[in-house]
């Protein structure tokens, strides 16, 4: 009766999300993770990790919005991070607001600053692009450290924001008679939200918006030919990054319950970059992968570190290398490696695999 | 008036020090198309080379400066030929995140080796000054400017009229066509790496010859001169020199006139100055002071 | 085919209902902490096995403030070894410590928190400012006690944090009654400071207002810079220009080290007094030694390294040479030793009381009462956080090249009135 699974034969069956049977298998399997998953995990160690994790996947979502879709190349993407996290201590800490709320300000925020900063994209290409966003890193950070009534100053701020949407406590969550910590809460709000950013994202790219983005990328004046107006995309994409770059911050801060400005430096930025190459370049799947990559690979060496020979674990102990040392160094080197041997990142090895099984018993 | 004399010597001597990490930012860029952002990593590790040499193997000081630089030199070479290498006709971004990645490689390398506290080299220099005109003139700070001038006047002797510079030049210009000539690339990309290298090893060892001494974070003056090489335009190595003296020069006089005229803009303003005259002259000049306008086609 | 997408999605509905039922028997949030035995021995649990204890270490043991991190936690270690030798805490209880690095970076001390929290009675160091704030509300809903390894003035009334020695305000008022009174000035004197530009420096200047209105003399000039700067002849030649007789400064060691190189080079010789922690022992062997010898007074507290007719001085000599003979001498050292005696008190109390629980260890951080550190650093006066009261003496210190760390004393145990009259208020309130 029906064709064969990877046949299509119309616009619709492109569009399709989770068309073939294996992924929507795929997608059942992810849905059990994640409800299941904090109650298997109840380490509260493993359960931070896993919520940093999701909060960059969220911001790494829109960098590469940003930087793998419309090709415009951003270094500040800390300051926009920074930006959110101030906003949810003010909007949601000092006002009181509700979660939705505050997440929506943030974004709006967020999105206002884009909006100040895109329009420089007009202007500067590539390279230069790059070192003025870095400028925005050590301007915002200036500013973090001055506008005190905002900001708390140097000795930065409590972020005080609630995390309830309507009855449900995501910090004191109680379901069922059964009730779970703040961080097993806190997972499954941080992953349901990085669920919803990264279907929004994909919605977007696949849409018409998303082409235009990716014509302005391969060559702008060529899309300005055929009627795409590049300007406007590239202010928007830089708006939309920054929305959602707001939106990890605020879910950072409010997390975290502190904030101080020697958080938002170049090196946040320079990890978001990381992660989204390591992952791969303009695919909403490697934003995510890449941060669980890049999150968890140095939470592991660490905790497995006493194991690794040559790593000193305690002052005064054995070993020549401290353990931020070797994670530093071995996340330089998998960068360097991942790049030489495989340009197109995490997304692409998963692309290669699953092209493998497809074609299988062909090796083309 | 001895006040501003005063500031703008120092900022002589701060500029100079961009200059140096500049036009190594820029030799690199010039001939290969990529932003090196483990200058500040090649700068640390030749300020440590130099440590060794001067203090552990007791070398005169002027030859470890030497050694230091050949050193680095080396070191720059090595990784153009095992990593980038491998890169040519891959996008510039990949490129620039795995210099990103020799970053983060040289950093932890360097504390493993020689630990995270304050280190001071064995120098002539150190606090040493001298006076004239009623200025004081720290002797560390004259050097700086007298060897960058005569780096950069040889650089230019170098780049201008030896066949190897003019192969850098045609390069840069035309990488196929220059192959199509005979020019060899790999002997082109890898003295660019060598040349920035030891520019950044010189700059390194100039600064830690200096009362602060030498720690690992030594190398963070190689973000303040990315305004530099992008103010003077990034494909111009007179820019980048241009580029560092401005920046220098400004960062030192907002600080010299911090309480009389930039209170209002809140502490330190000196510190992102740099970035405030980046961004201010591109978008007058969207590719720097000298920088070649990039002709564009559909 | 619609009805076998339709099947499709009901499997994994069921496998989604299946997996919300598992995790309805998952909470977690409920976890009560065990143990608690109302006298006599204390019960085992979270990090109490029932002969060894367990204190968390929250430290930078990498990175540019590795420095601090890593002479501070020797400090730690070399107090317990010393202890552990004697059977440990109450003559039986041996003492282990989980180090965990946090580089300084306030999310990092998060995660790391929450890695150890578990196995650990309490935190006897975090490090930082901007750390120890981060983990406060964690410290406040997990009823954890820590020892922050800092001297802010907001840690005196926070309950869940046992601080030692004078805070960084106190050794500022202190320097500069000590100036007024003998070192030279007057209230018509051109006073100045020079402050880097985050919490740390905000403290010091904090003081040294609180002694200004105190004392009825006023700032002529403030120079901010941030950490790392290359170049100092800006500020320097600002305080020139401001015709300054004194300078406070509040630095960390690189950053002091340039300044003052930097004044040497301008000929700038005014008198400087130096909060604590500006200052290291490479210092006294740089280039601008004989420029520190002449201008410098250092703000700290105990007594100058190796003094051994200071009781807790001698004990910790002949711990180092037992215990740590490669250290170097070291004042954050010292502030480990501290902490570790302090937390030692608590535990010994919670031990008495039959109890090496969070609650019992919370409890015994309030009955302590005052508690003498032997001479190292002022006596502790501890209770409930609303009426602890810390100690007010600093003592001066002169540079001088010949001595273990460089540093004479000039003035030992120095207290003002001035910094008998500063109150100390809660962060963030």
């Amino acid at each position: 009766m029906g064709a064969h699974r990877n046949v299509t034969r119309g616009y619709a069956d492109e569009l399709r999300l989770f068309g073939t049977p294996l992924a929507r298998t795929g997608l059942a399997a992810l849905v059990v993770v994640f409800l299941v998953l904090p109650t298997v995990v109840q380490n509260d160690f493993w359960l931070s990790v896993l919520i940093y994790v999701g909060i960059t996947a969220i911001g790494a979502i829109g960098l590469n919005l940003l930087t793998g879709y419309c090709g415009q190349i951003s270094l500040g993407h800390a300051f926009f991070i920074g930006a959110g996290a101030y906003a949810a201590a003010r909007v949601g800490g000092e006002i009181g607001l509700p979660l939705p709320l505050w997440l929506l300000a943030a974004a709006a925020i967020g999105a206002a600053l884009g909006g100040l900063i895109g329009p420089f994209t007009l202007r500067l290409r590539g390279h230069y692009l790059a070192i003025v966003t870095l400028g925005l890193v050590f301007i915002g950070e200036h500013l973090w450290r001055n506008l005190t009534d905002l900001t708390g100053g140097n000795s930065g701020t409590p972020v005080t924001a609630g995390a309830s949407i309507g009855p449900i406590d995501f910090n004191s969550l109680n379901l069922f008679g059964e009730s779970y910590s703040r961080n097993q809460g806190w997972f499954w709000l941080v992953w349901g939200l990085v669920a919803l950013v990264a279907l929004l994202a994909k919605n977007l790219v696949r849409t018409r918006p998303g082409r235009a983005l990716q014509a302005v990328r391969d060559r702008d004046q060529a899309a300005e030919v055929i009627g795409v107006r590049a300007g406007q995309y590239k202010i928007g994409a830089f708006m939309l990054s920054s929305a959602i770059a707001a939106m990890a911050g605020a879910l950072f801060g409010s997390y975290q319950q502190f904030v101080s400005p020697d958080e938002w430096n170049l090196l946040l930025s320079i990890q978001y970059i990381a992660i989204v190459i390591v992952g791969g370049l303009g695919t909403i799947f490697g934003a995510v992968l890449g941060a669980i990559f890049v999150g968890a690979l140095p939470a592991l060496i660490d905790r497995y570190s006493e194991a690794i020979p040559g790593v000193q674990t305690s002052v005064g102990g054995e070993g020549f290398i401290s353990v931020f040392a070797l994670n530093q160094a071995l996340f330089g080197l998998l960068i360097v490696l991942f790049l030489v041997f495989e340009p197109r990142g995490l997304a692409g090895i998963w692309l290669r695999i699953k092209a493998y099984f497809k074609a299988w018993p062909f090796s083309y | 008036m001895t006040a501003f004399l005063q500031n703008c010597f120092a900022g002589l001597s701060l500029g100079s020090t961009y200059a140096l990490v500049a036009l190594g930012f820029v030799v690199i860029f010039k001939s290969t198309g990529v932003i090196n952002f483990a200058q500040g990593g090649l700068l640390a590790l030749g300020a440590y080379l130099g440590y060794t040499f001067s203090n552990n193997l007791a070398v005169a000081f002027g030859v470890a400066v030497l050694l230091c630089c050949a050193s680095a030199a080396l070191v720059g070479a090595t990784f153009e030929r095992i990593v980038l290498r491998r890169m040519v006709g891959q996008p510039p971004f990949a490129v620039i995140m795995i210099t990103i990645g020799l970053l983060f490689i040289l950093e932890p390398m360097i504390t493993a080796i020689w630990g995270f506290d304050q280190k001071q080299i064995t120098n002539p220099w150190n606090i040493r000054t001298v006076e004239a005109g009623g200025l004081v003139f720290g002797v560390r700070d004259l050097w700086t400017i007298g060897l960058t001038a005569a780096v950069v006047a040889a650089f230019f002797v170098f780049f201008r009229y030896s066949s190897l510079g003019l192969a850098m030049r045609v390069t840069a210009f035309d990488p196929e066509a220059a192959l199509a000539q005979g020019i060899s690339a790999r002997r082109v990309y890898a003295t660019s790496w060598a040349i920035a290298a030891a520019l950044a090893a010189l700059a390194g060892i100039l600064m830690a010859a200096g009362p602060g001494g030498l720690t690992p974070s030594i190398g963070f003056i190689a973000l303040a001169a990315f305004p530099a090489m992008i103010l003077g335009g990034m494909d111009s190595p007179a820019g980048a020199v241009l580029g560092g003296l401005v920046i220098g020069l400004a960062e030192a006089l907002t600080r010299g006139y911090q309480d009389e005229l930039f209170s209002w803009a809140g502490s330190n303003v000196s510190v992102i100055v740099p970035y405030l005259l980046m961004i201010v002259i591109l978008l007058i000049r969207p590719y720097g002071l000298l920088g070649t306008k990039e002709v564009r086609r559909v | 085919m619609y009805a076998k997408r339709w099947r499709s999605w009901q499997y994994g509905l069921a496998l989604a209902g299946a997996a919300l039922l598992v995790a309805a028997c998952g909470g977690a949030g409920d976890e009560g902490d065990t143990g608690g035995g109302q006298a006599g021995e204390p019960a085992s649990g979270v990090g109490f096995d029932g002969t060894t204890i367990k204190l968390g270490v929250l430290s930078p043991l990498s990175g540019p403030i590795a420095v601090i991190g890593q002479p501070l936690t020797e400090g730690n270690k070399v107090w317990f070894d010393a202890l552990n030798a004697k059977g440990g805490v109450a003559g039986k209880y041996k003492v282990e410590l989980v180090q965990e690095d946090t580089q300084y970076k306030p999310d990092v001390t998060v995660q790391q928190y929450n890695k150890v929290k578990g196995e650990v009675v309490a935190f006897t160091q975090v490090l930082g400012t901007a750390p120890t704030l981060a983990v406060l509300p964690l410290l406040d809903s997990d009823n954890m006690l820590a020892a922050p390894a800092s001297l802010d003035a907001f840690w005196v009334r926070e309950q869940h944090l046992l601080p030692v020695g004078a805070p960084y305000q106190i050794q500022a008022i202190n320097s500069m009654q000590h100036y007024l009174t003998e070192g030279g000035g007057n209230r018509q004197s051109r006073i100045c400071t020079m402050v880097q530009d985050d919490v740390y420096g905000e403290a010091g200047q904090q003081g040294v207002d609180f002694a200004a209105e105190q004392l009825g003399f006023t700032v002529a000039n403030t120079q901010k810079f941030k950490v790392g700067t290359e170049n100092y002849a800006g500020q320097i030649g600002a305080l020139a220009a401001a015709r300054c007789e004194m300078v406070f400064l509040t630095a960390t060691p690189t950053d002091a080290g340039k300044i003052w190189g930097t004044a040497a080079q301008a000929r700038f010789a005014p008198k400087w007094y130096a909060q604590s922690p500006s200052f290291v022992n490479a210092l006294a062997k740089s280039a601008v030694a004989p420029y520190l010898r002449q201008y410098v007074t250092i703000a700290a507290e105990g007594t100058e390294w190796g003094d051994t007719s200071v009781p807790g001085m001698k004990q910790m000599i002949d711990d180092v040479e037992k215990y740590a003979p490669q250290q170097q001498p070291d004042y954050y050292f010292a502030f480990g030793y501290n902490q570790a005696r302090a937390m030692t008190a608590v535990l010994e109390k919670a031990v008495e009381n039959g109890d090496l629980s969070r609650d019992g260890v919370m409890k015994a951080s309030e009955q302590i009462g005052t508690l003498s550190f032997q001479g190292l650093t002022g006596d502790y006066t501890y209770g409930p956080a609303a009426k602890r009261n810390p100690p007010r003496s600093t003592t001066l210190f002169s540079v001088d090249p010949d001595k273990p760390f460089g540093l004479a004393t000039l003035k030992y145990n120095f207290t003002s009135d001035a910094a008998k009259q500063f109150q100390f208020e809660k962060a963030n309130p």
